[in-house]
C-alpha cells in the first residue's frame, strides 16, 4: 500500500548574511549548507494498518509524511503509494488519501460546517447521495450534528478536530495522514478521536500513518510503530516488542535534603536525570534491586522522598531517543 | 479534476465567499469605497488641474479620463479575481497552508486564486466604469456591438496581462516568502498607463511597450477607441500580448511548484 | 523631578531605538519604496511638465516651483502619515492595549516619541529619492537657514496636529471593526486635502478653504510652501499660531476620546 525505499531528502539551506549586503552576497555567490532531514528511510505499510510514526521534532517526522503525501520530491530513493508516484501522479493519489495537518484547519474560519464540508466535497467530487450519506454517517460516529451549522471560527479545540476528521474523510480516503490529531484536547475529546479513528479503521480498512506525541494515541491504536530519530529509522515493530525489550528496567526518582555533589551512582543503574536536589536513576531490574539502589543513595546523602515508576511508553521512548535503543539492541 | 468542474466549483467558492462578506456587510462597504477614495484623490488632482489648462501637452480631460479608465477597469480584474497573487507568501507559504492545496486534487493555482474573492476590487471597477462611460460621452465614442466587443477584449486583454505580471513575480513566494515588494515593483509601473504614454521620455514608453506592457492595457486601445491613427499591432496587440504574458507566467508558476516540491519551506 | 525626566527619557529612548531595528528586519521593502518613489517621482515631472507645456502658470505658480513644491512633498511626507491609527485601533481592537497601558510611561507621549522616531527615519530613508530628484530634475533647496528653521518648527507643530488626529479616528476605531478600511480611507483624504498632489493655490477657492480648514494641510502644505518658497518667512508667525491653535484643540480632543474609548475597553475587557 504504502512503500518507502531508500528514501532520502537533502535540504539546501543558502547561507544567508543578514541585512542587505547579506542578501546581494547571497544573489552573486550563493552558498549553501546541504542539512539531511531523512536518510535511507525503508518501510513497508499494508492495507488496514494503524502505524505509529514517532520522533522528535525535527526528527524527520514531517519530511517523510510530505513525500509521502506528494508536496515533496524525495532527493533518493522511492515512494509508491497505491503503486503510484505520489508526487508525479499528485492528483490521482490527492484522490486516494486525506490529511490531517495537527493544527492547521483546512475548513473555512468564517463559513458554517456545513458549507465547509460542501466545498471540501465537492473538490473531491464527491457525488451528493454519498455526500448525504457520509454526513448522516458521521453525524453519528463524531457527533457532527449540532456542528453543522456552526462557524469554524466559534468552534472549540475538540469541535475543530471533529470537524477536520469529517472533512478528511468525506472523500472516504484509503489512506489517512494524522500529523498530531490530538494536540490539544482534553482526555474525553482524545478518548473519542480515537475511538473514531479505530472505527473506520476497522469498519472501512482504512490505512492511517499516525504522527503523535502523545503516546497514549500510539497504545490505544497503533500495533506497529516507526521510530525515526536524526533522519534515520530507528525502529520498525510492534508495540509490544519494545515494551518487552525495555520492560526489565525502572526509573527511580530521589529528591534530597542537600545539593547533589559527588555522588557515587550504584552499580546496575545509569543517570537519567540530576538536577539541584532531584536525581532521576534508571535501572535494570535483572541486574539490581531498587532496595539495593535507593540503600546505596541513602547511605550517602539524606533522602527526603523517592518514587518509583513503572515503564510506560513515554519513558521507552526518551530512552530510545537518547540512544537507549543502540545500547541495548 | 476535470476542467468542466472548475467553473462551477468556483462559482461555489465565490457564492460562499460573497456569504462571508455579507456577514462583514460593514467592512464590505468600507473596502470598496476606500479604493474609490484612493482614486478620487488622483482624479480630482486630474480635474482641478485640467479645468485651468487648456490642455495636457495636447491631451483634453475626456481623453485622458479615458485612457485613467482603461487601466482602472483592467486594473480591477486584477483586483477582484486575482489579488490572492499578493498574499501567497504570507498568508500560504509562510503558514503552510499552500501544503493542503498540493493534497487536494484540484490546480493549486486555481484554489489560490478561487480561495478569496476580493470585493475591495468592486470600488475600482465601478471607477474605471465610470470614468469610461463619461469620457466616452464627451468623447462622442459611438457603442455599437463592434466597439462593444472591441472595448470588453480590451479589458478582459488588460486584467490578464495585470494577473500574469502578478504572477510572474509572486512566484518569488518559493523562495524569499515575503512576495510583496517584488510584485509590487512591476505592478507600480501601471501608474505610468493612466496617463498618456506620449507625456513620458521616449524610454519609458518602450518600456511599456515590450517589457511590462501596460501600454497595450490602456494606452493603446484608447487612442483607438478615440479615433486617432493607431498602429495595428498596438489597437489589437492586446490579447496576443495577454496570451504571451500568461503562457510565460504559468511557466513560471510551474517552475516555482517544482521548486516548492524540492524544498518545501 | 530630574531624575524622574531622565529616566523617562531613556525609556522613550529605548522605545525609539527599535523603531530603526524594524526597518532594518524589512530591507527588501525599503528597496521597494525607493523604486516605487523613484516611479511617482518621474510620473509626477512628466505629468506636470505636459500640463505646463500650453500654460506659464496655473493658479499663479509656474513649473520649475510646482515641481520643487510637489517633489519636496513627497520628500517630507513623513511628517503627514503617521502610523499611529493603525497601531491603536489594532491595539485597541485585540486587547493588546492592556499590556501597553501597564507601562509605566503615558502611552499618548510614548506614541508620540514613537512617531517622531518614525518621521524622522522615514525623511532619512527618502534622501535617496531626494538624491535623484536633485540628480534627474535639478531639485533645489534653499540656503538660508532661517527657512530651513521656520520650515522645521512648520513641520514639527503640523506633525503634531496630525498625530492628534490620527489618534482621534484611531480610537473611532475602536468602535468600528474594520481600521484597515479606516486607514485607507484617512489615507486617501490627506493624500488630496494636505497638498500633496497639488498645491493649495492651484485649487478651486471651494475646495482650497475645505483644504485648509481640514488639520491635513498642517504637516504638509504649511511647512513645505516655505521651503519651496511659495509662503515667505514673514508668513510665518501667522502661520504658527493658526497651527498651535488646531493643536491645542486636537489635542484636547484626543485626550478626551481616548480617554472615553479606554473606559469602553476596560469595562468590556478588550
Amino acid at each position: 500500500m504504502i512503500e518507502a525505499v531508500n528514501l532520502t531528502k537533502v535540504y539546501h539551506i543558502p547561507d544567508k548574511d543578514p541585512g542587505v549586503r547579506g542578501a546581494v552576497k547571497a544573489l552573486f555567490r550563493p552558498r549553501h549548507t546541504s542539512k539531511t532531514a531523512v536518510k535511507d528511510v525503508s518501510f513497508a505499510i499494508e492495507p488496514g494498518e494503524i502505524v505509529g510514526y514517532i520522533g522528535v521534532n525535527g526528527a524527520g517526522k514531517s519530511t517523510t509524511i510530505k513525500m509521502l503525501t506528494g508536496i515533496l520530491v524525495p532527493t533518493g530513493g522511492q515512494v509508491r503509494v497505491l503503486g503510484r508516484d505520489p508526487h508525479r501522479e499528485r492528483v490521482a493519489n490527492a484522490r486516494d488519501i486525506g490529511v490531517v495537518f495537527g493544527q492547521r484547519s483546512q475548513l473555512w474560519w468564517d463559513l458554517a460546517l456545513r458549507e465547509s464540508l460542501t466545498m471540501v466535497g465537492r473538490i473531491y467530487e464527491v457525488d451528493d447521495a454519498r455526500f448525504q450519506r457520509l454526513i448522516s454517517e458521521f453525524s453519528e460516529t463524531l457527533e457532527l450534528k449540532e456542528l453543522l451549522p456552526i462557524p469554524i471560527r466559534n468552534m472549540s479545540l475538540g469541535q475543530k478536530m471533529r470537524a477536520e476528521l469529517a472533512a478528511t474523510l468525506i472523500h472516504e480516503p484509503r489512506i489517512v495522514y494524522l500529523d498530531e490529531p490530538t494536540i490539544g484536547l482534553d482526555l474525553l475529546v482524545k478518548e473519542r478521536i480515537r475511538a473514531f479513528i479505530k472505527r473506520i479503521n476497522q469498519e472501512k480498512g482504512t490505512t492511517v500513518v499516525l504522527t503523535t506525541h502523545d503516546l497514549g494515541d500510539i497504545e490505544e491504536l497503533c500495533r506497529r510503530v516507526l521510530i525515526i530519530d536524526n533522519g534515520v529509522l530507528i525502529y520498525d515493530g510492534s508495540l509490544e516488542t519494545i515494551k518487552q525489550r525495555f520492560g526489565k528496567y525502572r526509573e527511580i526518582t530521589f529528591e534530597t535534603a542537600a545539593d547533589l555533589n559527588g555522588l557515587d551512582v550504584p552499580t546496575g543503574a545509569d543517570v537519567l536525570e540530576k538536577g539541584g536536589r532531584t536525581l532521576s536513576l534508571r535501572f535494570d531490574r535483572t541486574q539490581t534491586s531498587a532496595s539495593r539502589v535507593s540503600a546505596s543513595i541513602m547511605s550517602q546523602i539524606e533522602v527526603i522522598d523517592l518514587s518509583l515508576k513503572e515503564p510506560d511508553l513515554s519513558m521507552v521512548v526518551k530512552q530510545i531517543y537518547q540512544g537507549g535503543l543502540k545500547e541495548t539492541a | 479534476m476535470a476542467l468542466l468542474n472548475y467553473p462551477s466549483l468556483y462559482w461555489l467558492f465565490l457564492k460562499n465567499r460573497i456569504k462571508i462578506l455579507m456577514e462583514y456587510r460593514m467592512n464590505f462597504l468600507i473596502g470598496a469605497t476606500s479604493t474609490i477614495m484612493i482614486q478620487g484623490a488622483g482624479l480630482l488632482t486630474v480635474w482641478v488641474i485640467m479645468s485651468q489648462i487648456p490642455d495636457l501637452n495636447g491631451w483634453t480631460l475626456p481623453q485622458v479620463l479615458l485612457i485613467y479608465g482603461l487601466i482602472t477597469l483592467s486594473k480591477s480584474i486584477n483586483h477582484m479575481f486575482a489579488d490572492n497573487l499578493w498574499t501567497l507568501g504570507r498568508d500560504y507559504v509562510r503558514t503552510g497552508a499552500f501544503d493542503r492545496f498540493m493534497v487536494r486534487p484540484v490546480d493549486p493555482l486555481f484554489h489560490l486564486l478561487a480561495d478569496r474573492f476580493c470585493h475591495d476590487g468592486i470600488g475600482n471597477f465601478l471607477v474605471g466604469g465610470v470614468l469610461v462611460a463619461i469620457a466616452a460621452a464627451r468623447l462622442g465614442i459611438v457603442w455599437t456591438p463592434g466597439v462593444i466587443v472591441y472595448f470588453a477584449v480590451m479589458v478582459l486583454s488588460g486584467g490578464v496581462i495585470f494577473i500574469a505580471l502578478n504572477l510572474m513575480t509572486c512566484v518569488s513566494a518559493f523562495w524569499i516568502m515575503d512576495s510583496v515588494p517584488v510584485t509590487r515593483v512591476v505592478f507600480e509601473m501601471h501608474e505610468f498607463a493612466k496617463y498618456p504614454l506620449s507625456i513620458y521620455p521616449r524610454a519609458i514608453g518602450l518600456l511599456l511597450t515590450w517589457a511590462i506592457p501596460f501600454g497595450f492595457a490602456s494606452y493603446f486601445p484608447a487612442t483607438r477607441l478615440m479615433g486617432l491613427e493607431t498602429p495595428l499591432w498596438q489597437a489589437y496587440g492586446a490579447p496576443l500580448v495577454a496570451a504571451v504574458l500568461l503562457a510565460v507566467a504559468l511557466a513560471v508558476w510551474r517552475f516555482g511548484l517544482r521548486h516548492y516540491g524540492s524544498t518545501g519551506t | 523631578m530630574i531624575s524622574t525626566l531622565k529616566r523617562d527619557l531613556r525609556a522613550y529612548g529605548a522605545i525609539v531605538a527599535t523603531v530603526p531595528k524594524m526597518f532594518m528586519a524589512y530591507s527588501i521593502w525599503v528597496w521597494m519604496s525607493w523604486f516605487v518613489q523613484i516611479i511617482a517621482v518621474v510620473i509626477l515631472v512628466a505629468f506636470w511638465r505636459a500640463v505646463f507645456s500650453n500654460t506659464a502658470t496655473v493658479g499663479g505658480l509656474d513649473l520649475d516651483t510646482t515641481i520643487n513644491y510637489l517633489l519636496l512633498g513627497m520628500i517630507f511626507r513623513a511628517g503627514q502619515n503617521t502610523d499611529v491609527l493603525y497601531e491603536i485601533g489594532e491595539m485597541m481592537r485585540d486587547g493588546r492595549i492592556g499590556i501597553t497601558l501597564l507601562r509605566p510611561l503615558d502611552m499618548q507621549a510614548t506614541y508620540y516619541v514613537i512617531n517622531l522616531a518614525n518621521m524622522g527615519l522615514n525623511t532619512l530613508l527618502s534622501i535617496p529619492i531626494a538624491l535623484f530628484a536633485w540628480l534627474a530634475y535639478g531639485l533645489s533647496l534653499p540656503n538660508d537657514p532661517l527657512v530651513w528653521l521656520a520650515f522645521l518648527v512648520a513641520l514639527l507643530l503640523g506633525n503634531a496636529v496630525m498625530f492628534c488626529f490620527d489618534w482621534i479616528i484611531g480610537c473611532v476605531g475602536f468602535y468600528s471593526t474594520e481600521i484597515w478600511g479606516l486607514s485607507v480611507l484617512r489615507y486617501g483624504f490627506g493624500l488630496f486635502f494636505s497638498g500633496a498632489l497639488i498645491p493649495l493655490d492651484m485649487m478651486p477657492d471651494w475646495l482650497r478653504t475645505i483644504a485648509s480648514v481640514l488639520p491635513f494641510s498642517q504637516a504638509l502644505y504649511l511647512p513645505v510652501s516655505i521651503l519651496a518658497g511659495i509662503n515667505p518667512v514673514s508668513a510665518m508667525p501667522r502661520i504658527w499660531l493658526i497651527q498651535l491653535g488646531y493643536l491645542v484643540v486636537f489635542l484636547v480632543a484626543s485626550r478626551l476620546v481616548f480617554g472615553r474609548a479606554l473606559r469602553v475597553v476596560t469595562v468590556q475587557g478588550g
